[in-house]
């Protein structure tokens, strides 16, 4: 009798042992695993991080143009899209007095006049007053209100492009999509890979924070077609979205595949000749009547051959590539 | 086994495996803060 109630009692512990272990299992291999950065130093290099890009260190990653005009007087505070900080770090270190970048402990200091947040900051930040320039794609629905709403208007002028891409893991077999195709997974209308030509596997479609560059690019594809919220995305294979320049230094490392987009592949030439659909703009940014010289006299230097070549250097494509 | 013993050792079972899978779901939390989309498509088989 104590036999079998011992062997209840061990049962029941094993049981509770086996429900964590299963469910910590379950944790390991549908996030933990999926989020574990294996950064080698040149994914390093790409994935944007501040202290590769800091102007007038001599870093390589910095593209500046030696014998450009500094701006003196007031100097415009420049801030942008994570994604594009190469871009504006090459413009700071070819006309921005070296005393004006400032950085404290790894980040810029608030007086500093180059800052670096992100798109939805940047964009926070110019219709707050705290940036007066700033290198982002377009902005979303959101932050056009917000701006409206504390009566400011907002100046973009083009400089540059790069491609809205989408990428897959390198092992999904699908290699091409549409635009109708791409709206139908992120609507939920297209559940399976083998719709699309793959294996008989979910597509798990995963989404970027609500705000951020290329969030608001994937809300402009869809146009009035709802999306469809991204926490369903636990099982099956991943669909995600980024811009090109940030992609491409990790396709040396594996991993990640860039989908042709109606059979076009997105290079240089296809962005800038426009065969590639999805190109997107980049913008500088400044508000409406503004009164700072140096504001106008930045962003030409960025249309300027120079600044047109720091665009190129940096990865992006000019808005005068022939 | 007594009852009592059986009972304890079955709370701090418990506590244990709450305790590890909080861990682990803060300790996931915060890697997905500082990873990129791309990174974690390449991560997903």
């Amino acid at each position: 009798m104590d036999k079998k109630k011992l062997v209840k009692q061990l049962l029941v512990i094993f049981l509770v042992v086996a429900l964590f272990a299963g469910m910590d299992l379950c944790i390991y291999h549908l996030f933990i695993k999926r989020v574990t950065s294996h950064h080698s130093p040149g994914m390093q290099k790409m994935s944007v991080e501040v202290k590769n890009y800091v102007p007038f260190t001599g870093s390589e990653n910095v593209f500046s143009a030696a014998d450009a005009t500094r701006l003196e007087g007031k100097i415009p505070v420049i801030d942008g899209a994570a994604a594009l900080l190469p871009m504006y770090a090459g413009f700071v270190e070819s006309i921005y007095p070296e005393s004006s970048v400032i950085l404290k402990g790894g980040s810029y200091a608030p007086e500093s006049a180059m800052h670096y947040t992100n798109t939805r900051g940047a964009y926070k930040d110019i219709v707050d007053g705290k940036a007066d320039i700033i290198i982002c794609a377009q902005p979303s629905d959101e932050q056009l209100k917000y701006a409206a709403d504390n009566g400011v208007e907002l100046e973009m002028v083009k400089i540059g492009s790069d491609a809205f891409v989408f990428i897959v893991n390198e092992t999904n077999p699908v290699s091409d999509i549409t635009i109708d195709q791409i709206r139908g997974i992120y609507s939920g209308k297209i559940k399976n890979w083998k719709e699309l030509g793959g294996k008989d596997i979910p597509i798990a479609a995963m989404h970027r924070n609500k705000g951020s560059g290329s969030q608001t690019a994937l809300e402009k594809l869809m146009g009035n077609e709802p999306i469809k919220p991204d926490y369903t995305t636990l099982f099956g294979s991943p669909i995600g979205f980024s811009f090109r320049y940030y992609v491409t230094g990790m396709l040396g490392e594996g991993g990640v595949k860039i989908l042709k987009i109606n059979g076009i592949e997105p290079t240089t030439q296809t962005i800038a000749d426009g065969s590639y659909p999805i190109a997107g703009g980049v913008y500088a940014i400044y508000r409406k009547g503004e009164t700072n010289e140096n504001v106008y006299k930045a962003v030409d230097f960025m249309l300027s051959p120079r600044g047109q070549k720091i665009i190129e250097q940096s990865g992006y494509i000019p808005v005068n590539v022939n | 086994m007594k009852d009592k013993t059986f009972i304890i050792i079955l709370i701090l079972v418990t506590l244990a495996g709450i305790g590890i899978t909080t861990a682990l779901a803060i300790h996931g939390y915060r890697l997905w803060q500082n990873i990129s989309i791309v990174e974690m498509i390449a991560n997903w088989r």
